[in-house]
């Protein structure tokens, strides 16, 4: 349990604006933290104008760590995005240890409340989580990714690279400009992107067709190289004939080639 | 004594993003260690612990934390101890070394140095919280003296005393941050020598020194994002002169200039760490 010192720190720091010179309002932060009065006497004797320069410091560092992270969408929201952001600081704060972390904690808090904000663009959320998966995929921990050198078998799982993620948007996000100026909208136009850590540890982008990105979820969730063949065939609607078996082949080479496939999930033992 | 036995001494600066691939592709630099953030490296993969390890192969590291939270009512959670555990492992460092103060809120994370009301009993359980983490470390732990702006509520006795009660408790080292200690003295009005005379300096294992930002209000902020003005350096070398040589950090964290301008601040502080020893040895000679 935080005492009522850390607790009255993180209220300052994470909660609704206080003024230093509004006594009952520094008073009531003082009480509904908890503070004892002695304590609380001595803060409000000091002077609590350099207490408050940890709101500033802390909020600071939160916000340049998201920044670095999701700058364009963060600009592009600019008002919304500092609304949300205040409002995430305020009613869940960080929680990891690890401030790379903090944007995917904001962004899990975003998730269902932009989808519901009409102030919010369809397509924020598509480039805040390509932009995230930057950071994520470059720092994921990941064991030792090996490749085994051995062929493919249609019975047996395929092992990737850990540090892999398939991403689905609705709009071509990918497709935007760097440039943080930029206000372009992206095309609507659902897209499906493996992005891995090359064995140099570069971030890579593979754009998928639907029915490889079908293929690939499944692989990636463990299953079978056949059954996920079969399985993505029959969900797409796409008959598994020569042109299918050709074309998972040539992904699966590329993606070899690549470094993100390892070889062939082998049975432990 | 905790941290002895090592044998590195002399001006060490920390390690940014911004040289790294300077440093991995460059000759060997002058410097006598390199101090990392552990916090940037553990739990995760890719190139930036890649990158540690090769620097580890060639040059001393130290690794020096800043989410410990070492004052914080709820402990540090053990699998945050032992994946740092692993990592002061892997980078072959000769202690770990975190800050005096507190930075979370129960599970609210608010990545900030904060400072602790100084009193005996957290003296008390900060000294319990750096035995735990060197117990499950297997390293002996220095703690640092931090910057604080606002002291939370009545404080109970003074800083020194309260440093020296956490450091002798846990029989741990101290990371003597001169700066910190200057900017303390000039924003509330005291004696940094005097203060500095307060602390158990036969514990002192390492020195930080860092530059700093005054705001328009007059108070000094520790932002370690300028040079190391000139009345730092002399209470460094005022520090030295009484502790004896060891390891001298250049922390540079923001505005990070060019690696040639750092290397330069750090022939200026090994100027200054020269001229203490010197100092330090004069009435030796004299007296042989």
């Amino acid at each position: 349990m935080p005492e009522a010192l850390e607790i009255a720190f993180a209220e300052l720091a994470l909660g609704p604006e206080l003024s230093p010179d509004d006594p009952v309002a520094v008073r009531a932060w003082l009480d509904q933290s908890g503070v004892d009065r002695e304590d609380a006497q001595a803060i409000v004797d000091a002077g609590v104008d350099r207490l408050f320069v940890y709101r500033t410091l802390i909020r600071t560092t939160l916000r340049e760590a998201v920044e670095c992270a999701i700058p364009r969408t963060a600009h592009r929201l600019g008002a919304v995005f500092d609304e949300y952001f205040a409002r995430y600081l305020r009613e869940v704060g960080p929680r990891s240890r690890f401030l790379r972390d903090v944007t995917t904690e904001l962004l899990d808090f975003c998730a269902p409340l932009w989808a519901a904000d009409r102030r919010v663009p369809p397509w924020a959320m598509d480039l805040a989580r390509h932009e995230a998966v930057q950071v994520v995929v470059a720092s994921e921990l990941a064991g030792p990714g090996n490749a085994n050198r051995q062929p493919l078998e249609l019975e047996l799982p395929v092992r990737f690279v850990e540090a892999v993620r398939l991403m689905r948007y609705d709009h071509a996000v990918h497709r935007l400009s760097d440039a943080l100026q930029d206000r372009t909208p992206p095309v609507t136009e659902p897209t499906r992107l493996l992005v891995y850590r090359s064995p140099e540890h570069d971030v890579r982008y593979l754009e998928l067709t639907p029915l490889a990105a079908a293929i690939l979820e499944r692989l990636l969730a463990g299953a079978p190289l056949g059954a996920a063949v079969v399985e993505a065939c029959r969900a797409a609607g796409t008959p598994l004939g020569e042109s299918v078996r050709s074309g998972t082949a040539t992904l699966l080479a590329d993606l070899a080639e690549r470094g993100a496939l390892l070889g062939p999930k082998l049975q432990e033992g | 004594m905790p941290g002895e036995g090592h044998n590195v001494t002399g001006v060490g600066l920390g390690l940014r993003w911004e040289f790294l691939e300077e440093v991995l592709d460059g000759p060997p630099l002058d410097l006598a260690f390199w101090e990392v953030c552990p916090e940037n490296s553990m739990h995760r993969g890719g190139y930036y612990p890649h990158a540690l390890a090769r620097i580890a192969e060639r040059y001393p590291v130290f690794t020096h934390g800043l989410t410990l939270s070492i004052g914080a009512s709820d402990p540090a959670p053990l699998d945050y101890l032992t994946e740092l555990r692993d990592e002061t492992r892997r980078l072959k460092t000769p202690w770990h070394s975190d800050h005096l103060c507190f930075g979370n809120a129960g599970p609210r994370m608010l990545h900030e140095l904060l400072p602790l009301k100084q009193s005996t009993a957290n003296a008390r359980r900060a000294a319990e919280r750096v035995r735990r983490a060197q117990d499950v470390l297997g390293l002996p732990m220095l703690v640092e003296n931090i910057t604080w702006y606002a002291h939370p509520g009545r404080r109970e006795i003074p800083e020194a005393e309260f440093i020296t009660e956490v450091v002798e408790r846990a029989d741990a080292g101290l990371l003597l941050d001169v700066n910190n200690v200057w900017v303390n003295a000039q924003n509330h009005g005291f004696d940094p020598q005097a203060f500095i005379l307060g602390l158990p300096l036969e514990r002192v294992r390492q020195i930080h020194v860092a530059g700093h930002t005054r705001t328009a209000s007059g108070l000094i902020l520790d932002t370690h994002g300028a040079a190391v003005v000139d009345p730092v350096i002399e209470l460094l070398e005022w520090t030295l002169e009484r502790t004896g040589p060891m390891p001298v950090l250049l922390e540079r964290d923001h505005d990070v200039p060019e690696l040639a301008e750092l290397l330069a601040e750090v022939h200026r502080l090994r100027e200054a760490y020269d001229r203490a020893l010197a100092r330090r040895e004069a009435p030796l000679a004299r007296s042989a």
